[in-house]
């Protein structure tokens, strides 16, 4: 019997054991490959070595110099705002139907408005490519903006309605019995209330704006290539430590505004 | 605003009564929007696969099922499915086995860890796929990549491994890749489950390896299962995990797709072979989603 509660107490020991490093080696691999493009990027030979030759910043001077990269950085970033601002703009007011309303087909309506989610980025990008085409409007920022704005929306309304759902109810009504109007309700009791979960919603979508591919790739605009099109079609031809530079400005950037959520709502709200 | 002018204000504005929202109203700009910029290009998609395309427009009357069936017949397109589904499957297991514990270990972690391992579970999440799979490329990558630079300087190689350009490029880069979305519906269940259960089971006289078998993972089995839905359906639709680490000559459905629409132009099979990836995609779902249930559900009876 002992014996038994010996081997019971190592078997748990061990299983324990495989668990810490079996999630050791998961975080592992989830931050090495970010952190090793970081410290490639300051290579100062022009290909790529590992650790480093040496630190210089001669690929961040290559693409601070090279206008092509830098307006595809500035078309990137226009477009990110511009989805990010549709997004909140409609997602908002969606979620809160969703969440407070009542009307019969409320859950088809729930699934409708999550479902861009539900289908693959690429998909949405042929079809607002074959959408334009068909009613002759060409790849252009409008056509990007669509389709990212798309495929972004459920995330504001699946963060902005976990928020919404939290909420308490009674605090409108309080607001309510006590002679506010529905304007002064909503900007100065629920509005408040939204506020980080919101400015979540925002940088995220921002962020997913910023770093599709699957979806720009099929409706931007030739002449005005967002960051991750340019990039999409670098990387298959070369790996110099310049594309390494690019990623790690674009890592940078995505740090920010991870750095900006966590301070101002928290991370694992994002998750949820 | 005093409370005697806003009150009539509502009843006057339907703007005002919108927000009060207690109707379907609120919604519309969403719906309408959904509707002419996802439902109407998803049809024309569709539509596109059934007629002859010429510069973007469609063709008099030439309504055909010719390209489908060409690709039904098509054994490449059948070689090409299967290969995506294969590569997902493998890729989703992979996840789930790197992610339970992560979750797990994460649920027990205390006070600066936590941060810790969240900061980590999710910084990769916000760094884009193609950020990650460049890095795969430069750690994969023939003589001079760094896992055959450090294998070799440490001699526990003779000869550069070839993985770049493999099925295991692939899977190693998918599997990174698609981590956190396996992590994170683990993550919100397992963190807020009701760990009662598990105590009873411990005073019960059941090993910790026991409960954590029989009482843990089956409670967590519907976030198993939407996680593996997940992760299966961006595996199985990811065209640029395959293109940059599976090679020039490697192909799956999703980046035979991408080069029918964008490289060769050809949009009639374009359509039709988006068509079958967005089918067959949702379908493999249905079966997760349906095989899981009835599995949970035989968990439960167990119990």
């Amino acid at each position: 019997m002992s014996e038994r509660k010996y081997s019971v107490a190592l078997i748990d020991r061990f299983g324990m054991l495989l668990l810490v490093a079996v999630t050791a080696f998961s975080l592992l691999l989830l931050v090495a490959p970010s952190l090793i493009v970081i410290a490639v990027s300051f290579e100062p030979r022009a290909y790529i070595s590992f650790p480093p030759s040496g630190v210089s910043l001669r690929w961040y001077s290559w693409v601070m110099n090279n206008h092509q990269l830098t307006d595809s950085v500035l078309v990137s970033l226009r477009i990110s705002v511009v989805v990010a601002a549709i997004c909140v703009a409609i997602g908002l007011p969606a979620a809160f139907a969703s969440v407070r309303g009542s009307f019969p087909g409320k859950p088809a309506l729930n699934a409708f408005l999550l479902a861009p989610q539900m289908i693959p980025g690429m998909v949405i990008g042929i079809a607002s490519l074959f959408f334009g085409a068909y009613f002759a409007f060409r790849a252009s920022d409008a056509m990007l903006i669509l389709s990212l704005s798309v495929f972004c929306l459920p995330f504001v309304i699946r963060i902005t309605m976990a928020r919404l759902a939290g909420l308490d109810p009674r605090l409108d009504e309080a607001s309510a019995n006590l002679g506010a109007g529905a304007l002064e309700t909503f900007f100065r009791v629920t509005l408040p209330q939204l506020a980080p979960a919101l400015l979540a919603a925002a940088a995220f979508t921002f962020i997913e704006a910023f770093d599709n591919v699957t979806v720009a790739l099929f409706t931007s605009n030739v002449r005005a290539r967002p960051l991750p099109v340019e990039l999409y079609y670098l990387v298959q031809f070369d790996s110099s430590p310049a594309i390494a530079a690019i990623s790690a400005l674009e890592i940078g950037l995505s740090f920010l505004v991870m750095l900006l959520i966590a301070k101002t709502v928290g991370l694992d709200r994002l998750g949820r | 605003m005093s409370a005697d002018m806003a009150a009539p204000l509502t009843h006057r504005t339907p703007f005002l009564r919108m927000l009060k929202s207690s109707g379907i109203a609120p919604a519309v700009p969403a719906l309408a929007y959904l509707i002419v910029f996802m439902v109407v290009p998803i049809c024309t998609l569709l539509l596109f696969g059934f007629v002859t395309i010429e510069r973007g427009r469609i063709v008099g009357d030439s309504f055909t099922l010719q390209p489908l069936m060409q690709a039904l017949h098509d054994p490449l397109v059948w070689r090409l499915m299967w290969r995506s589904f294969w590569v997902a499957v493998v890729s989703s297991f992979f996840t789930l086995i790197l992610a339970y514990p992560v979750a797990y270990v994460y649920s027990e972690a205390r006070g600066s860890w936590r941060t810790l391992m969240l900061v980590a579970i999710m910084s990769p999440l916000l760094t884009s796929a193609l950020v990650r799979a460049y890095a795969w490329l430069v750690i994969l990558g023939g003589r001079r990549g760094i896992l055959n630079q450090s294998l070799l300087s440490l001699g526990l190689i003779d000869e550069p491994l070839r993985i770049l350009n493999t099925d295991l490029a692939v899977l190693i880069g998918m599997t990174q890749i698609h981590l956190p979305f396996m992590i994170l519906p683990l993550l919100a269940v397992l963190a807020e489950r009701d760990r009662r259960l598990e105590e009873a089971s411990l005073n019960l006289g059941a090993s910790r390896t026991v409960t954590f078998f029989r009482v843990i993972v089956p409670m967590s089995a519907p976030a198993i299962i939407a996680g593996l839905a997940l992760v299966f359906a961006i595996s199985y639709t990811n065209f640029i995990v395959p293109q940059l680490l599976g090679g020039g000559s490697y192909s799956t459905l999703a980046v035979q797709v991408y080069e029918q629409t964008i490289v060769v132009l050809d949009w009639t099979r374009g359509a039709v072979l988006a068509t079958l990836l967005l089918v067959t995609c949702f379908f493999f779902i249905f079966a997760i989603v349906t095989v899981g249930a009835r599995v949970t559900r035989w968990n439960e009876v167990r119990r």
